[in-house]
């Protein structure tokens, strides 16, 4: 066993650091998501550039075939930052998707366009009372004469508003939480019968909803088999709870950080408020989750590339960490510093709202809770 | 990155645990399962049987008489005997006073205790903490003073664990009282010395592995003292890296959490197993996402086990988790265990193997003892208020 990163690692790891500190700060990213819309393109360019889109794609489709452990440190660093544009759900969520059904011809076609920032894919597979049973999907896909007929509504799809092509995923047969019959189709903007509403989420990212009222698909645009999408929806899931764990270890490392530095120079009842044991000790709590989380990041990682059953236990494991952790040092950043902590203008509260959003994403605490309990009961 | 057990510690471990299979006897394997404190019969016959293996220290290099395992080694050591239901071997002549004596001691002195104390001859007690001294440490008065060739001590010191089965002592004591830290000698006691008294601390749990130790004027050679005078801090410290990695007991929590799924199979609410019940298995599912985190931590530390550049306070995190989990699955077991979680199965007769317990299933003799004694666990070592103060002012600098 070995956890250290090796030195193209470390390499990776300095190179998104210095993006992050350099390109952007909190300044740059308030005006962003002020003015920006939430977008910057020179960003994407850098991401392309820089390798980080194309490093976790299949070589086979002109990526270079690194491991989620690269995607982690990448989302780490990110998550430091709170990069807004859509990192995870293209270069992560919808790339494993696309790579885990077996994708041929167009479809083969963006995902190896996500590594040169060509195609900005995102999965459009959540519904509102799924609440992250990855199983439970209602849009249905009714075969026509040329192709299908989509209808449904998808929500929380993140950065659907700058993307180039959303996956969506419809039930060609089976009940409504059945992991048999749920198939995928490639689609686009403008398409007809594909109503996007964009919204502005709580932590300053963009998604839509989608809405597919009889939206016509050519039969050349199902992604894989029909019906058989359950297993690469699963693996895209597995890879992108990790990879946002990965996120908010970055972000929670870094409102600790933050929050340390502010115990230690404001003042009141004439001494820094670090000296009171209270908040040494709720530190320290909040240190502990942190780490433990690294912990469990680790477990995670390790068991991607396992069975299903082995691999959602571990995933679900460190994702009931994070949430833990997440809620604590989110929450806790805020509290230790008073007042300010809930101003828009100072950057903590933009720490928590990050967070409450990751400990949402993907199953919630309970829902991950759940999952172990069922995985435990096999 | 490599998150892969190595092949070679894969065959370790099954080399480890057939060994145990082989060699374990049935009634002390009975014994330790239910958690009853250790007897120093059986752990005296595990540790020469080990002895015979080459295995009686797992933790000290070959040229001191151990095995000169790495500690990704001793870890699956541990959880082999661990939930093969084996003796802990003893902890204070292990990973303490005989590494002490190893390094700083003399050679005699490691002739003297190290070599018997491999083969199960010697039993440690250790006499640090006092009535007045418990988190401040340092503060202590159990007194030595030099006269002629003696060190003559007298004082009162507490919680010696197993101090009941000891036939040594080593005590940590003033020998400077102008000084605090630097003051501290640590010096070895025959536990039969003229002046030395012994006495039970009975638990919450009724069990007793707990001794207070009363010392007075008791005279001991002056080549009993370990080291330098005036140095015994810096010896009671320095082993605190080298164990960090173990401060989680993950065999522990990894065999208590089996029980506890174990009861919840077994067990009933309403006439269905409690497992089924959705806020129970809900708990379940949190302890195992908790056992998960340390477990990797664990194996974290171990992979950088005496590497000082990695500055993590992992030993206190890993202490105030695991034993916050210790506690937590103590909880559980007695609440799964129903109406018979609030019986009394009192400690059976070491010696003859009898017992006199109430009604209930197998596996609910010892649960109660051993969850009422584990709220020490929050308070030994460094209690877990103190872990928080070191987390926060040596890594985070407040």
């Amino acid at each position: 066993m070995d956890f250290e990163l090796n030195h193209e690692q470390v390499l990776l790891q300095d190179s998104v650091r210095r993006f992050v500190e350099k390109q952007y700060d909190f300044d740059t990213r308030r005006k962003l998501v002020r003015e920006g819309g939430g977008f910057d393109p020179k960003h994407w360019a850098v991401f392309a550039e820089l390798g980080w889109l194309a490093i976790g794609l299949p070589e086979k489709h002109g990526g270079l075939g690194g491991s989620a452990v690269e995607l982690a440190i990448i989302l780490e660093e990110l998550g430091k930052g709170l990069v807004v544009e859509p990192f995870l759900p293209v270069a992560v969520l919808a790339a494993q998707a696309l790579a885990a059904a077996g994708v041929t011809g167009e479809a083969a076609q963006v995902l190896a366009d996500i590594g040169t920032g060509a195609a900005r894919p995102v999965l459009a597979h959540g519904e509102i009372d799924a609440l992250g049973e990855i199983a439970f999907v209602e849009t249905a896909a009714v075969r026509g004469a040329s192709g299908w007929s989509l209808t449904g509504r998808k929500s929380l799809v993140v950065g659907a508003p700058f993307a180039t092509h959303y996956l969506v995923s419809a039930r060609t047969s089976g009940a409504p939480d059945d992991p048999q019959g749920i198939s995928l189709f490639l689609l686009q903007p403008g398409d007809a019968g594909l109503e996007r509403i964009d919204v502005r989420l709580s932590d300053s990212s963009r998604a839509s909803e989608i809405v597919l009222s009889a939206a016509e698909v050519p039969a050349a645009r199902l992604i894989g088999t029909e019906g058989n999408a359950f297993a690469a929806l699963a693996a895209a899931h597995a890879h992108a709870t990790t990879l946002i764990c990965a996120e908010a270890i970055g972000a929670m490392d870094k409102a600790l950080w933050i929050t340390r530095d502010y115990l230690k120079t404001r003042q009141q009842f004439g001494q820094p408020i670090g000296n009171f044991q209270a908040l040494q000790h709720r530190m320290a709590d909040m240190l502990i989750e942190l780490e433990l989380s690294r912990a469990q990041l680790f477990g995670a990682l390790a068991a991607l590339g396992s069975a299903p059953a082995v691999r959602d236990r571990a995933v679900s494991s460190a994702k009931v960490q994070i949430g833990k952790a997440a809620r604590l040092v989110g929450g806790q950043a805020i509290q230790l510093h008073g007042g300010i902590g809930i101003t828009e203008e100072y950057v903590i509260g933009h720490y928590f709202k990050r967070l409450t959003m990751i400990n949402n994403a993907f199953g919630n605490v309970g829902y991950h809770l759940d999952r172990m309990s069922r995985l435990a009961a096999v | 990155m490599d998150f892969d057990f190595d092949p070679a510690d894969e065959s370790f471990r099954e080399e480890v645990r057939s060994f145990i299979h082989d060699a374990l006897p049935a009634d002390i394997r009975e014994r330790n399962v239910r958690n009853y404190h250790a007897n120093r019969a059986d752990t005296r016959r595990w540790t020469t049987i080990l002895h015979e293996r080459g295995w009686s220290a797992p933790s000290w290099p070959v040229a001191k008489g151990g095995t000169g395992w790495t500690p990704m080694q001793q870890f699956i050591f541990d959880e082999e005997n661990f939930a093969a239901g084996a003796p802990l071997l003893e902890t204070g002549g292990l990973k303490m006073i005989g590494p002490v004596i190893y390094t700083f001691g003399t050679p005699a002195q490691h002739e003297r205790f190290n070599v018997p104390f491999l083969r199960g001859e010697i039993s440690w007690g250790q006499g640090f903490s006092e009535p007045g001294a418990g988190s401040d440490l340092a503060s202590l008065t159990t007194r030595a003073e030099r006269q002629g060739d003696e060190w003559v001590i007298t004082g009162h010191k507490m919680w010696t664990t197993n101090g009941h089965y000891a036939n040594w002592l080593y005590l940590l004591v003033r020998t400077d009282p102008t000084q605090k830290q630097r003051g501290l000698s640590l010096i070895l006691v025959p536990a039969d010395a003229p002046g030395v008294t012994i006495s039970p601390i009975i638990d919450i749990g009724e069990g007793h592995s707990l001794n207070e130790m009363f010392f007075d004027e008791v005279r001991v050679p002056a080549e009993n003292l370990v080291g330098e005078e005036n140095k015994g801090w810096t010896y009671a410290k320095f082993l605190l890296d080298r164990e960090r990695a173990f401060s989680a007991e993950i065999p522990r929590n990894k065999r208590n959490f089996a029980l506890l799924k174990q009861i919840a199979r077994e067990a009933r609410r309403g006439g269905r197993p409690l497992i089924e019940d959705g806020a129970f298995a809900a708990r379940l599912a949190q302890l195992e996402s908790d056992l998960d985190g340390l477990t990797w931590m664990t194996l974290r530390a171990l992979a950088r086990q005496g590497d000082s550049s990695w500055d993590l306070p992992v030993g206190s995190i890993l202490k105030v988790r695991g034993t916050e989990l210790q506690q937590t699955i103590g909880e559980m077991h007695v609440e799964a265990l129903g109406d018979r979680g609030a019986y009394v199965y009192p400690e059976p007769d070491f010696a003859t193997g009898e017992h006199h317990w109430p009604p209930g299933p197998d596996y609910a003799p010892g649960v109660l003892a051993d969850f009422l004694y584990r709220r020490a666990v929050s308070i030994y070592g460094g209690s877990n208020e103190i872990q928080r103060t070191i987390i926060a002012r040596q890594y985070l600098g407040l």
